[in-house]
């Protein structure tokens, strides 16, 4: 073995209770922009996954001045024509009022966000029928769904009553009808339909007075990482249309953008735990540097270069950082891990979408490593600024 | 050939100045044993650091084996102390990581070449063969001191300078390591500066140098 690298091997060993805290300085840096990752790059990660799965599938196509005035079923059918394409779906939103009759009281609940889809695609489409958590999805004309928090402000309203909804046609014209709920709806962080009702599109169409239009269609894709090529191939089939069509992110960037800023102030405390970690790094070579002053002295008086003290305690850092990046990147695998394997949520109800990143876990490793040379530098290079015959002065 | 003239170096400035040594003149033939003698503070380690080069002289020259070392660069005198010195300290100075055997390779390892088998012939030669594998910290003083005379003569340097060498040991170990020492100098044919402030432990010697008040008073010549 490389004298000089043995002989940094055996300083460090000798010395380990240095030797642990630079370890473990490294070891902390790492993990905490490991459980910053997994749990707000997760929280992230879920938002746009549930967002997609309720709102906008993978890919969102609207029109850019109203409705789309073109025939849901041409489309739907154009699109799952396209083998990326696993199902579509199309959308249509208004806002009105509810009433329900409980005991012979009318409650109402009134700016209430309604959703027109279609029970045929909508359940090959998004997952909002999943969040049905008692009775069943819109299964017909007249069958609504209440999100739980409209069926709690609507005094609890249970499957099988009947609301009215009421609501504004194109015309002005104030609409009513009667629906049975046949089911409450109620997704984990409230990202689904849970402030909403869900009615039959063609339902919602009829009471607006928009017979065949639709205001989105959501697109599920089999590879979501396929979006942008299909998203252009779409505007490029559909020239003379006024359609946008949007990934998730692109669909849901006002929502995402203070998330995405959150997260950057969240790595950055992480990244600052790192630094702290580089100056942890910095005082224990320079203690073990101050410790080996006199080995420093007789190593210059038997010929060693102040290039060969350097590199000594270069590889010292590198020893460090090669050892501590390994351990903190095991220990941050090991949280990613339990963190995917118990299904961790945030506040006990958003399942967080828990990935494995690899160009981000080498990425940290590598700059974990990186820094801990650099901190290495000047205690190092100290070290060759000592004269032999001061140095071995020291006992 | 060790040929040191003029040779002063002050510490300090002005008023502040202090003379350790003051216009030293000596030369060693190849081969000798020289003993440096004189009183504590009389400036015989100062002088032993300019020759060994830990230490620059204010004025006057070194001269060994006829190149002037004191024009050296930094890099050129950690060579010329790797090749040229050899050096034997009071403490034994080994690196307490290594082990007697890496001790002694050391210096050869920093000149980038040397084998093993020499390592282990002067430790044999020692009488440390069986020590070797042992760190440095766990041997006695008298072994260490053994070990460090191995390391400073591996390089076969054109010089070994010892300080106080039986200094920090006892009566019974330092005679063993001043006959350790006399007999590797016949052995080997190798030159030895030895500072000391008591030359009756040496015995004979070829030359004792005495240092009084920075300057080389008596150079007499004790063997024939």
């Amino acid at each position: 073995m490389e004298y000089r690298l043995q002989l940094a091997k055996r300083m460090l060993f000798n010395k380990k209770g240095s030797l642990i805290g630079a370890i473990l300085a490294v070891t902390i840096g790492i993990l905490v922009i490991h459980v910053n990752f997994v749990i707000f790059q997760g929280l992230y990660d879920a938002f746009v996954r549930d967002i997609g799965n309720y709102n906008t599938g993978d890919i969102l196509i609207s029109d850019k001045e109203d409705y789309i005035e073109k025939s849901d079923l041409s489309l739907v059918n154009w699109l799952i024509r396209i083998p990326e394409v696993d199902a579509a779906t199309p959308r249509l939103s208004s806002q009105g009022k509810a009433e329900v009759t409980i005991g012979g009281r009318i409650i109402e609940k009134t700016r209430l966000p309604v959703v027109g889809v279609d029970p045929f695609w909508d359940v090959q489409a998004s997952g909002v029928h999943e969040t049905v958590s008692d009775g069943q999805y819109v299964f017909s004309r007249n069958t609504m769904v209440l999100g739980s928090a409209v069926a709690e402000d609507l005094g609890g309203a249970k499957v099988g009553e009947s609301v009215k909804l009421i609501l504004t046609d194109r015309w002005g014209i104030e609409q009513e009808r009667r629906f049975t709920v046949s089911g409450v709806a109620s997704s984990p962080g409230g990202q689904g339909f849970d402030f909403s009702a869900v009615v039959h599109i063609d339902t919602l169409r009829d009471m607006l007075s928009r017979q065949g239009t639709s205001d989105s269609i959501m697109v599920r894709l089999n590879d979501p990482a396929a979006a942008a090529p299909v998203r252009d191939f779409f505007i490029r089939s559909f020239p003379n249309d006024d359609f946008i069509a949007e990934t998730v992110e692109e669909a849901s960037e006002e929502s995402l953008a203070g998330f995405r800023s959150g997260i950057a102030l969240i790595n950055l405390i992480g990244y600052f735990g790192m630094m702290s970690s580089a100056f942890a790094i910095v005082t224990i070579q320079m203690m073990l540097v101050n410790g080996k002053t006199r080995e420093i002295g007789v190593m210059r008086s038997i010929g060693a270069k102040r290039r060969d003290i350097l590199i000594v305690f270069i590889f010292q850092g590198m020893i460090i950082g090669a050892i501590g990046a390994g351990a903190g990147t095991a220990a941050g695998l090991g949280y990613t891990f339990y963190a995917k394997e118990t299904r961790m949520s945030f506040n006990d109800s958003l399942e967080l979408e828990v990935t494995y990143n690899w160009e981000k876990i080498s990425q940290t490793a590598l700059l974990s490593f990186a820094l801990t040379i650099v901190a290495s530098l000047y205690p190092s290079y100290r070290a060759t600024k000592l004269l032999p015959v001061e140095a071995m002065r020291t006992v | 050939m060790l040929e040191v003239s003029g040779l002063t170096k002050v510490y300090g400035e002005g008023e502040n100045a202090v003379h350790a040594l003051s216009g030293v003149d000596f030369v060693v033939e190849k081969g000798e044993i020289v003993l440096i003698v004189g009183s504590s503070g009389s400036g015989k380690s100062t002088l032993l650091n300019m020759i060994g080069l830990l230490d620059r002289p204010t004025e006057g020259k070194i001269l060994l084996d006829g190149t002037d070392t004191t024009v050296l660069s930094d890099g050129g005198i950690s060579s010329f102390r790797n090749k040229k010195l050899g050096f034997i300290f009071q403490f034994s100075n080994l690196i307490t990581d290594l082990t007697i055997l890496e001790n002694v390779m050391l210096p050869l390892q920093i000149g980038g070449g040397g084998s093993e088998e020499s390592a282990r012939d002067l430790l044999e030669a020692v009488g440390l063969t069986d020590q070797m594998h042992k760190r440095a910290n766990k041997v006695s003083g008298g072994q260490a001191q053994r070990a460090a005379i191995a390391r400073g003569l591996i390089n076969r340097p054109s010089i070994v300078l010892a300080d106080e060498p039986t200094g920090n040991l006892d009566s019974v170990t330092s005679e063993k390591i001043v006959e350790l020492i006399k007999s590797m100098a016949r052995k080997l044919g190798q030159t030895f500066v030895i500072v000391t402030h008591d030359r009756q432990h040496f015995g004979d010697v070829d030359r004792i140098i005495t240092i009084k008040d920075g300057r080389a008073v008596e150079a007499m010549e004790v063997a024939a």
